[in-house]
């Protein structure tokens, strides 16, 4: 059978750390093969480079349809016919299919540049009908489609003059953020494509997704290749098995040392991805939430801590009744709240490290009339070195400081508060193994002085290190809860890929 | 050397400086008197009240355009009370006022419920207000106030009107609540980052909400000052002052502190006014066309300036993520963190 793409000693080597490890990786045409593993095992560096966004170590080859490929050269990936649709899609939202298949393949013009609309929006329908999807209102923006038709736009308009050599599609994550029912839908579509001769290469988290669409399936490890081989032959556990491996069992550092009734009480708390939670968290406890995304492990946090509007359910602090998505109120009741990105919900970027230290309650420095200055810049820098962060001073931009200081400054905000209850999403995303460790003895360190602690992270090993309890989302519920000895990052993921069983 | 100056910070202030020896070499017997300094500081005062009226909601990254009508929208309707006698021209301010509060509240309604930008929201309601002042009102009225109301603001104290002193007051209770009170710097932060600002327990929807009334009521004084000192009339008075006002609070904000603030706006509005002043004295008989010119040419400069250093932060108001936006942004995120994390 012919290869559609055929990569050899694919190596990639970041400064401490290698993301990727000689990797072989052979698509066969007309295929849809799946390439799957753990966070950090080397899957989205994999896609990177053959997107040229990353360029590999030397030592590489790569060929598509038998002629070479120079890896790590957008331009020469796209003249060979490897189209991609990353997880965010890049589509504008704001104006219809049409437009957006237009955008990227240049508008059809008659006499005086003029765009003949007609024939755009028949080429549209056609390329829309090819994928199964005929119905689709092609003159509507497309953020009002729903998330299986916006996939399906973005797979068209990766197509658009398919036979004019495009070769391979590779679809990154695409049912990452997507309902069930959607999946379904987008499924249809993959299998129109692979009907028609579509050699496709698909990223997924979903192991019942590689069973449904895939049939070669590539894991990767630890950065390195662990198994090339025929779906048929394997079944879901020996594929979880193979992503898992033999992993690095390290133990929670310290027992629950939790007594005394619950400070959080989850009713029944459903929105976003999240349905239906019943959850409590004693004083002094470290309760970590593991999931893949999708799971509702990244909207929980922001549920309880007034971020997200919920649909159902109560969330009880100190058994007082939070009301629903009003920050204020969460905060007034003790609940603090560390939100995952940073530059987006967390700091005020052209604020200094005082204002933002000091912002969730201003008014503790204010006496006699008025904010005492001289009080800030004291207390905040009390916090600076308490929490080793680095900066040029209190009056130092927040935006000047490095993702880990910031981070620590967000994390001064909340611990002055002297909460009962601390939130934190992904408290430790994309900064560094001092910064994080430093962090990790924070969150000690309040569950030492009885705070009851949550932590929702996609950082397995530091769910491991921090807490005395997991609990493990699936589909927007609670599947399992470890405790104890049973905290390993082995079973945090087992658990998190258990999918498949449930729904089918 | 240059950049000891400063000139991104104070770069208004030398520009005053600059004028004030210039002009006071050049045109020494006129620029330089006590007249002709009374007559700038007087003259500015309805652009500088608004100026003050746009600086607060700005503070909340909210933009009200609708500032020069609400004037306007005071004026007509304490100067038609007082024309009919229908109440005292005391309690005719206050009921322009609440008019203006009213109006406000509307605008606030759109912007904070229905989440429509600001721009727009305030751009439709000074239409509104435009259409209900040409619908209900004569194109002018004459002297409509008495003279007991005129005294309010007209009488002078030490040789200057006493409306200049509401000014400086309005400016102190102004900056005492940005930089000075809790409430000052929350709208900062709602300006700055409006969903880290709600996440840190900030009402930002009632701050917002709370500015546009407050803008609209200093809006609507500056109509008040405005039948004090004049005391007639017209339908044209108040959107002709809007854009000077709004240049000078983006002048003022690239000066001193690096956001909107109250001394920067009125040093930056009081330099263009100096140096409109000594040119037009310069240039007698073209007077027209050198306001907008120099204020153009100021304000480009300026900010340019500030921009180049990093200085100025002109807020922008985004909307509040929902869970489908969270979704969608909260994915790419987690898959390219670490990826972010190894790139140096």
């Amino acid at each position: 059978m012919a290869e559609t793409l055929r990569i050899e000693q694919l190596s990639k080597t970041f400064p401490g750390q290698r993301a990727l490890v000689d990797v072989d990786l052979t698509v066969e045409a007309g295929q849809v093969h799946a390439l799957v593993g753990q966070n950090g095992s080397g899957k989205s560096t994999l896609i990177k480079v053959l997107a040229g966004y990353h360029q590999p170590d030397p030592g590489a080859s790569a060929w598509v349809n038998g002629a070479p490929l120079t890896l790590g050269d957008g331009l020469a990936a796209a003249a060979s016919g490897i189209r991609f649709v990353h997880q965010d899609l890049g589509l504008v939202g704001s104006v219809s299919t049409v437009e957006n298949l237009a955008l990227t393949n240049g508008y059809r013009t008659g006499p005086g540049r003029r765009i003949k609309w007609r024939d755009e929006v028949k080429a549209a329908r056609e390329a829309m009908h090819s994928l199964g999807l005929g119905d689709v209102d092609v003159k509507v923006p497309v953020a009002s489609l729903p998330p299986a038709q916006r996939t399906a736009v973005a797979i068209a308009r990766a197509l658009v003059g398919w036979e004019n050599g495009a070769s391979l599609l590779v679809l990154d994550e695409p049912t990452a953020t997507m309902p069930g029912s959607d999946v379904v839908r987008l499924f249809e579509v993959i299998h129109q494509l692979k009907a028609k001769g579509v050699s496709i290469l698909y990223v997924s988290h979903h192991l019942d997704e590689v069973f449904e669409l895939a049939d070669t399936v590539t894991v990767l490890r630890d950065a390195r290749k662990v198994a090339s081989q025929d779906v048929k032959e394997l079944d879901h556990d020996a594929l979880i098995e193979l992503i898992v491996g033999r992993a690095l069992e390290t133990t929670s550092a310290s027992a629950a040392s939790s007594a005394g009734s619950p400070v959080v009480r989850l009713r029944g708390l459903s929105g976003g991805n999240v349905h239906g939670i019943d959850l409590e968290v004693r004083p002094g406890e470290v309760v970590g939430v593991a999931g893949i995304t999708g799971s509702g492990r990244e909207h929980l946090l922001g549920l309880i801590a007034g971020q997200l509007p919920s649909l159902a359910g109560t969330v009880e602090i100190e058994g007082r009744n939070i009301k629903n998505y009003d920050p204020p109120d969460a905060l007034d009741a003790g609940c603090a709240f560390v939100p995952a990105e940073r530059a987006i919900r967390g700091v005020v970027p052209d604020m200094s490290v005082r204002e933002n230290l000091t912002l969730c309650d201003v008014g503790a420095n204010f006496e006699g009339g008025r904010l005492r200055r001289k009080n800030e810049v004291d207390e905040t820098g009390e916090w600076i070195s308490m929490l080793s962060i680095r900066t040029a001073g209190t009056e130092a931009p927040i935006s000047s400081l490095s993702g880990g200081n910031q981070q620590k400054v967000l994390f001064g905000k909340s611990l002055r508060l002297m909460p009962r209850v601390l939130l934190l999403d992904e408290p430790t995303q994309g900064i560094d193994v001092g910064a994080k460790a430093q962090i990790h003895d924070l969150v000690d360190r309040a569950a030492g002085d009885r705070v009851a602690v949550l932590v929702s992270s996609t950082d397995t090993d530091e769910l491991v290190r921090l807490c005395h309890r997991i609990v493990v989302l699936v589909g927007g519920r609670i599947s399992t809860e470890l405790t104890g000895s049973d905290i390993t990052t082995d079973r945090i993921e087992r658990n998190q890929l258990q999918t498949s069983r449930r729904t089918t | 050397m240059i950049r000891r100056l400063r000139l991104d910070k104070y770069s208004a202030l030398y520009l005053w400086a600059i004028f004030m020896v210039f002009f006071g070499i050049t045109k020494r017997s006129t620029f330089l008197s006590l007249a002709s300094f009374k007559l700038v500081f007087i003259e500015a005062v309805f652009t500088a009240v608004l100026a003050l009226a746009f600086l607060v909601p700005l503070s909340t990254g909210t933009f009200d355009l609708s500032i020069g009508t609400m004037m306007s929208m005071s004026l007509v309707v304490s100067a038609y009370l007082a024309k009919h006698h229908v109440v005292n021209p005391v309690i005719g301010m206050f009921i322009a006022l609440a008019a203006c509060a009213v109006a406000g509240a509307i605008s606030g309604f759109f912007v904070v419920k229905l989440r429509v930008n600001s721009f727009i929201a305030t751009l439709g309601m000074s239409q509104i207000i435009t259409a209900f002042i040409i619908h209900t009102s004569p194109q002018s009225i004459n002297s409509p106030f008495t003279e007991a109301f005129q005294n309010i603001g007209k009488r002078q104290l030490l040789g200057i009107p006493l409306f200049m002193y509401y000014l400086a007051a309005l400016a102190l209770i102004l900056w005492y609540v940005f930089e000075y009170t809790p409430m000052g710097r929350y709208m900062f932060a709602t300006g700055g980052n409006p969903e880290a600002a709600r996440l840190a327990g900030v009402r930002t929807d009632r701050l917002v909400f709370g500015s546009l009334v407050t803008s609209a009521v200093i809006a609507g004084f500056a109509g008040t000052i405005y039948s004090w000192r004049i005391g007639n009339y017209a339908q044209s008075v108040g959107p002709g002052y809007l854009f000077a006002a709004i240049a000078a609070v983006f002048f003022g904000a690239s000066q001193l502190k690096g956001r909107p603030n109250v001394w920067g706006t009125l040093i930056a509005l009081y330099a263009l006014a100096w140096g409109i002043k000594g040119l037009q004295l310069t240039f007698s008989g073209a007077q027209n066309w050198i306001e907008p010119l120099f204020t153009g040419l100021s304000l480009l400069a300026a900010v340019s300036l500030a921009s180049r250093a990093g200085i100025i932060k002109i807020p922008k108001r985004s909307k509040p993520a929902d869970v489908a936006t969270t979704t969608a942004a909260d994915a790419p995120a987690t898959a390219s963190g670490s990826a972010a994390e190894l790139v140096p």
